[in-house]
C-alpha cells in the first residue's frame, strides 16, 4: 500500500473547476528562500526546478487542505479561495 | 436575486449544521449555506468522535439515530520507532454501554445526516454555495454573497462555521488576516478497506466495539503525531504534522505517512487491506491562543472557524466543542431576536454561554499544552528512549543485569539528558 500524489486521482474524487482558486504569482516564489509549499503540499501542486527557476502549480488535485496558505512566507498567491460551488474535491468516506 | 432570512449559517459541518438545528426548531427562518455538492464532501479528521452532549440533548438516544460506525473502548498510546513499539491500553466495559464516550464515523455520512436534521427541522440547506463575501452596512454584518452567481443573501445574523481557515470571520474583521504556521497542523489519513471479521480479530474486538490508538515517534522527527482507528470495515490510518515543524523538515506528509504505514508493527494491522481514499485538512491546534474574535456587530464565530480545538497529546477535541459552540450561537441568535438586538453587545450572550461552559473552560484550561507540544524531544528521543528502556529490560544476551534504576537513569540520560527530562516534565505538568 503507497500513496503516490502523482495518482491521486485513484484515490481521491474531484469534480475539476477549469477557473483556479488559486492563483500564484510565481515571480513572488523565484525570490522566495523556503518554498514550504513545495514539500508541505500533502497532493504535491506545487513543483519547483531549480534547473529553470521555476514554480509550477497544478491545481486539478489539490485537496483543498489550506497548508499552502498557511505555510507561505512571501504571500504569493494572487487568489486563494474555496473552489465554486460544486467542485473540486469531494470525499466519500474519509 | 436577494433573499432573506431571519439568520444565516456559513458552512454545514457540525458546528453550523447544530447551529441551524436548533434555530429552526426555534422557530427561526435559517439558510444552512455549503459549498460541497452535499454536507460532509469536504470534511475529514483523524478522530474519534468524542460524546457529544450538546447533541444529546436535541437528540436523546443520539447513538441510535445518528450514522456511526464503532464505539470506542479500547484506547492505545503507542510510543514507535522504526522497529518497535511501547502500547499503554486502556479497555473499559464502561465505554461499551450508551451512552457511549466516542465513536469512528465517516464524516461524509455524519455531516450530511446532521444537517440533514436541520432542514427536517425547517432549515433551508443550500448547497454548492462557496460564500464570497459578507455584506456590511452601516458597520454591521447584514448578508453574505455567493461565488458562483453573485447571489446575495441576507439576515440580520450570520454565523461563521466555515472551517479553519474562516474566510468569512476573516471578511468580517474577526481574524488576523494572516495564520502562524506554528498554531496548525496538517492531518493527512489513508482509508484502508477491510472486512469486518479480520479488524475484530486482529483488534480484539466484538459487536460494533472499536479502538483508536494515538502514536508518538513515528513521524521522523517532525512534530506530531500518529493514529489509527476502526471504522465497521476499514481503517483510518494518518499523521497530524505541526506546519511549522513540517516546513523546516523538507520532508512531505505522503512519504511520511508510507513510511509509517510501512512500519512493522503498523504493516501487520493493515495487512491485506486496500487504499480506499486519500485525505488531507488543517487542524487549529492553537487552540485558545489562535482564538478569533468570536462576537460582531450581526456576526458570531463557531467550531473550528473559532479554533475551538483541544489537543493534549492523548486526546484530539473538536467536533464536540464545534456542536457545544454551534448550539449556543443558536441559542445566542434565538435570544438577538427576542430581543431585536444584533449588535456586538446584544451577541455578547454566546461568548457568556461558552464561558460557562466546558468548551470555553476546557480551552483555556489546556491553553498551554500546544507550546508544551512544541519540544521535538517528544517526538524522537523520548519513544527512543521508552522503547529503548523496554529492549534492555527484556532483552537475554549473556551480560550480567543492571538494576532497573540504573537502566532507567542511562537510557534517559543517554536519549533524553536528565536536565531536560526534569524540565520536561516540569513543563508538562504545567501544561497538563
Amino acid at each position: 500500500m503507497n500513496i503516490n500524489p502523482d495518482e491521486i486521482f485513484d484515490t481521491t474524487s474531484f469534480n475539476v473547476d477549469r477557473e483556479p482558486h488559486i492563483v500564484l504569482d510565481t515571480e513572488i516564489c523565484k525570490k522566495c528562500d523556503q518554498r514550504a509549499c513545495v514539500n508541505a503540499c500533502p497532493a504535491r501542486c506545487y513543483t519547483w526546478s531549480e534547473e529553470d527557476g521555476k514554480m509550477t502549480f497544478v491545481h486539478d488535485g489539490c485537496l483543498e487542505c489550506g497548508t499552502c496558505y498557511v505555510v507561505c512566507a512571501r504571500d504569493a498567491f494572487t487568489r486563494w479561495r474555496y473552489p465554486r460551488g460544486g467542485f473540486g474535491v469531494s470525499y466519500r468516506m474519509t | 436575486m436577494k433573499q432573506s432570512f431571519d439568520a444565516i449559517v456559513v458552512g454545514a459541518g457540525p458546528a453550523g449544521s447544530s447551529a441551524a438545528l436548533t434555530m429552526a426548531r426555534a422557530g427561526l427562518k435559517v439558510a444552512l449555506l455549503e459549498r460541497g455538492d452535499f454536507p460532509g464532501e469536504k470534511n475529514m479528521f483523524g478522530g474519534v468522535l468524542h460524546r457529544l452532549t450538546a447533541l444529546e440533548e436535541a437528540f436523546p438516544d443520539f447513538w441510535n439515530q445518528a450514522p456511526l460506525e464503532r464505539h470506542i473502548v479500547k484506547k492505545s498510546l503507542t510510543f514507535m520507532t522504526g522497529e518497535s513499539s511501547f502500547n499503554v491500553n486502556f479497555d473499559t466495559e464502561a465505554s461499551d454501554r450508551p451512552p457511549y464516550n466516542g465513536y469512528t464515523i465517516y464524516r461524509p455520512r455524519f455531516d450530511r445526516w446532521l444537517a440533514e436534521e436541520a432542514v427536517k427541522a425547517g432549515a433551508t440547506l443550500l448547497t454548492r454555495s462557496t460564500v464570497d463575501d459578507v455584506v456590511i452596512e452601516k458597520g454591521k454584518v447584514v448578508g453574505v454573497t455567493m461565488l458562483r452567481d453573485g447571489a446575495e443573501l441576507r439576515a440580520p445574523v450570520v454565523i461563521a462555521a466555515d472551517g479553519v481557515l474562516s474566510f468569512t470571520a476573516k471578511k468580517a474583521g474577526l481574524r488576523r488576516p494572516k495564520f502562524d504556521p506554528s498554531h496548525q497542523a496538517v492531518g493527512v489519513k489513508a482509508m484502508v478497506d477491510l472486512p469486518k471479521e479480520v479488524i475484530d480479530d486482529r483488534f480484539g474486538l466484538v459487536r460494533d466495539q472499536g479502538a483508536s490508538n494515538e502514536i508518538v515517534g513515528c513521524t521522523e522527527g517532525v512534530r506530531g503525531g500518529g493514529y489509527l482507528y476502526t471504522n465497521y470495515d476499514s481503517l483510518s490510518i494518518g499523521l497530524v504534522l505541526h506546519l511549522s515543524s513540517l516546513s523546516q523538515s523538507g520532508k512531505t506528509p505522503y512519504d511520511l505517512l508510507n513510511a509509517f504505514m510501512k512500519q512493522p508493527q503498523m504493516a501487520k494491522m493493515l495487512r491485506g487491506g486496500r487504499l480506499l481514499e486519500y485525505s488531507a485538512h488543517l487542524v487549529p491546534e492553537g487552540g485558545y491562543e489562535m482564538m478569533p474574535e468570536i462576537v460582531g456587530d450581526g456576526i458570531l464565530v463557531a467550531g473550528d472557524a473559532a479554533a475551538m480545538c483541544i489537543v493534549t497529546g492523548l486526546n484530539l477535541e473538536g467536533i464536540n466543542l464545534a456542536t457545544q459552540s454551534g448550539v449556543l450561537a443558536g441559542k445566542a441568535a434565538v435570544e438577538a431576536h427576542a430581543k431585536k438586538d444584533f449588535s456586538r453587545a446584544g451577541l455578547a450572550v454566546y461568548r457568556r454561554m461558552l464561558e460557562e461552559s466546558y468548551v470555553l473552560k476546557d480551552l483555556k484550561l489546556y491553553r498551554r499544552t500546544p507550546g508544551m507540544l512544541h519540544n521535538d524531544r517528544i517526538y524522537s528521543q523520548y519513544p527512543e528512549m521508552v522503547c529503548g528502556l523496554m529492549d534492555e529490560i527484556y532483552r537475554i544476551d549473556g551480560a550480567p543485569k543492571d538494576t532497573m534504576t540504573k537502566v532507567l537513569l542511562r537510557a534517559a540520560r543517554e536519549k533524553v539528558g536528565l536536565k531536560n527530562l526534569l524540565a520536561d516534565v516540569y513543563s508538562g505538568w504545567r501544561a497538563l
